[in-house]
């Protein structure tokens, strides 16, 4: 699954896109784990961070698919 | 209530003379609000600004906010536009258009949306031109 980064998570992983493997539909506070395992230097991100799945918020709760669109949203500024 | 929304993100200026239009015969307000880049930014003077997006996200998200809070004060236009890209200092980031029966929905429209978008809406300010 690719997971697309922006604006500060974007520069501090050093590229826009990065690659968890996932083969099985899972909540998106285990993705955010998996995320963290793979990419420890994203955790001072984590509080203020929103992950989004096909262009939405989620939740905790929410299901992942391996084929969903997975974003990292860091705090906005637009306006 | 049906809303005539329009939405875009943009690379070109906001050309605001543009912007105000006569409404219909039902409609009875009309507000318009355009956000301008400073020359202050951080405490340092800047000559322009640059805005990123996830852009078919920022879409997204200025839609659903438009339709949530026309459920609470209804508007039966709304035009919406960001810029995007570098944008020099008193051009306008964005700008925003509604048409309303009456002036208090559309000016609380105009107030919250503003609101919201600073809060949900995937657009950064990614840095700036000294």
């Amino acid at each position: 699954m690719n997971i697309l980064l922006f604006h500060s998570l974007k520069e501090s992983a050093g590229a826009s896109e990065i690659r968890i493997p996932v083969d099985q539909p899972l909540h998106a506070s285990e993705l955010w784990n998996l995320v963290l395992n793979a990419y420890p230097g994203l955790e001072p991100y984590r509080k203020h961070t929103r992950m989004a799945c096909n262009q939405s918020y989620v939740t905790d709760e929410t299901l992942i698919y391996p084929r969903d669109e997975i974003a990292l949203i860091p705090p906005v500024s637009g306006g | 209530m049906n809303m005539k929304l329009d939405i875009l993100l943009t690379h070109q200026p906001i050309v605001l003379k543009d912007w105000l239009e006569t409404p219909g015969p039902q409609e009875g307000a009309q507000v318009f609000f355009s956000g301008h880049v400073r020359d202050l930014e951080n405490s340092k003077t800047i000559q322009a600004l640059v805005y990123q997006a996830y852009e078919p996200m920022a879409e997204k998200e200025l839609e659903r906010l438009a339709r949530e809070i026309c459920l609470q004060h209804p508007v039966t236009q709304a035009q919406i536009t960001h810029r995007l890209g570098t944008i020099a200092v008193t051009e306008a980031a964005v700008a925003i258009r509604v048409v309303a029966a009456h002036r208090s929905e559309a000016l609380e429209f105009v107030r919250i949306f503003m609101d919201r978008l600073k809060q949900d809406v995937p657009i950064w300010k990614t840095g700036s031109l000294p």
